[in-house]
């Protein structure tokens, strides 16, 4: 981690009609992976959609401290691919964010697609509409759009939901990838298992609530019980 | 339930013949002798067909080997397809730029608002009216029907396209936005793309629809096959028309097959699925030496 500021959180509310959580106040660094942690319909995904900017804060604001266009990957509950689309066309999308205008610009932008698709494994669907993928080749696109882009936040809502072990493997391998280049990653996570696995840090919302902390933190805090 | 729906249709039915029976304001004497009338008309006036529309007309010279090649049938229907591919080509541009203008989940309403109230300004009039009203404004010919039928085009494919924009699913759009790509590049990468199958089904819909309302729009004058059956009409010669009428029927069916097997390529699964003439070829003879086989 590094001590990069890529985006500052100053006193936001989340919230459609009402707030969902006290105004959060923090910072965000370069290669810093935070899992957001929570019961079902406690602001989880309205967080993630307010920084992506899809929802307004209710109050607050926050910052990117990096340019706004293609600096921001995202990737939705439901991926966002499209579906009649083949694997090569959604995943050139996120190069066509990451590469300047050049008179190479088709090129780097083929060679930055097919690198990233090499990465998650799916070189032999590219050609594929993705709708004809199973769930986790589907999450294995998506991720791989957000390679090709090299953004440098990345937010991902249930992200490894329902994956096999060998899927959720490959799909973090390329998460890394990105991190150690310094982008920072925040993630809705409903297996807390997962979470500790990953996570360099987690934010926990409970009751309207919001907690910021280490793993470690998170883990004393939890009732011996649970742990187990 | 069978009953309920039965009695619905009945009341329904009852209701439009009421109707119709105070437009006509009981008068039905003039249907008695409408089935003879007809049975004279076509007798004596439409049968036999006149085919001599497929031979070559007597001027000017025809100097194709075939002289089908020069005749009125030919090439009034050679003009009507011409105008119904150009005008379906160039209102399928038209619209799709300003139906992604229209979608409400595309712009914000002070652009998509007045965009839809320009497509339902040129849908509300007729093509047989924009036909009349090029016709007054350059003249007799193609180009007004041409113009006549890009206009139609434009209002009634926009309003399919922008309704399947706005039907489509949401995550795609806003992984896009969030992202960074341009409203243009969400266009082309992700709308069109995703509505893809859509959009090509609509395209030989509306080919298929201007095909027909070419013979129309022909009548006033805006070029086609129509210009031929109006003279033949005014000079009384329905055996003519008639077999005019036979050749536009075979036209339009051929169009109907045409577009069946365009849309086989793209219905499967609702997947698209580009297909070469090579693929056609093969499956098609793949097809052949199946039922082959079973033969």
């Amino acid at each position: 981690m590094s001590e990069e500021v890529i985006l500052s959180l100053n006193g936001l509310v989340i919230g459609y009609d009402h707030p969902l959580v006290k105004p959060i106040t923090l910072d965000v660094h370069a290669g810093e992976i935070i899992a957001i942690l929570g019961p079902s319909g406690i602001g989880k995904t309205t967080l993630i959609r307010t920084i992506a900017g899809l929802v307004r804060p209710l109050d607050g604001n926050f910052s990117l401290h990096v340019q706004r266009r293609g600096s921001l990957g995202y990737i939705p509950q439901r991926l966002g691919l499209v579906r009649h689309a083949t694997v090569a066309h959604n995943v050139s999308l996120g190069a066509r964010l990451s590469v300047g205008w050049s008179r190479t610009m088709f090129k780097d932008r083929k060679e930055r697609t097919y690198e990233a698709i090499r990465t998650l494994g799916i070189e032999e669907k590219a050609s594929e509409p993705v709708r004809r993928l199973s769930g986790g080749q589907q999450r294995r696109v998506a991720t791989a759009r957000t390679l090709a882009q090299r953004p440098r936040l990345m937010l991902a809502d249930e992200f490894l939901g329902e994956l096999d072990q060998t899927n959720v493997d490959i799909v973090l391998g390329a998460v890394h990838e990105l991190v150690e280049d310094g982008t920072a990653v925040i993630m809705v996570e409903h297996h807390e298992d997962n979470a500790m696995d990953f996570a360099t840090r987690i934010w926990e919302i409970q009751d309207g609530h919001f907690a910021d902390m280490s793993v470690e933190e998170w883990t004393l805090s939890q009732p011996k019980g649970e742990e187990e | 339930m069978k009953y309920r729906l039965f009695g619905i249709l009945f009341i329904l039915f009852f209701l439009a013949w009421q109707t119709l029976d105070g437009l006509v304001e009981g008068d039905w004497g003039r249907l008695e002798g409408g089935l003879s009338n007809l049975a004279v008309f076509f007798e004596e006036s439409m049968w036999p067909p006149n085919w001599s529309v497929l031979e070559a007309r007597s001027y000017p010279v025809c100097e194709q080997d075939l002289e089908f090649f020069c005749s009125v049938g030919y090439l009034g229907m050679m003009e009507t397809l011409k105008i119904a591919f150009v005008s379906t080509i160039l209102g399928f541009i038209g619209a799709i730029s300003l139906s992604s203008l229209a979608a409400r989940n595309l712009m914000p309403l002070y652009i998509s608002l007045p965009v839809r109230i320009f497509l339902s300004a040129v849908r509300s009039l007729p093509s047989l009216i924009w036909a009349i009203l090029f016709v007054i404004v350059i003249g007799f010919g193609p180009l007004s029907g041409v113009l006549a039928m890009t206009f139609y085009t434009v209002g009634y494919l926009g309003k399919l396209q922008y309704e399947v924009f706005e039907g489509m699913p949401n995550d795609p759009l806003e992984a896009g936005r969030a992202m960074g790509l341009s409203r243009p590049s969400i266009v082309m990468n992700i709308v069109i793309p995703e509505n893809s199958n859509h959009l090509l089904s609509q395209l030989m819909f509306m080919f298929e629809y201007n095909v027909r309302h070419g013979t129309v729009i022909g009548i006033v004058g805006a070029g086609g096959i129509g210009y031929y059956i109006n003279t033949y009409l005014k000079f009384l010669q329905y055996d003519k028309v008639f077999a005019l009428l036979i050749l536009i029927f075979i036209v339009v069916v051929l169009i109907d097959l045409l577009s069946l097997a365009v849309r086989s390529f793209v219905n499967e699964e609702g997947d698209v699925r580009k297909p070469t003439w090579l693929n056609m070829l093969i499956q098609a003879r793949k097809r052949r030496s199946k039922s082959g086989d079973i033969a």
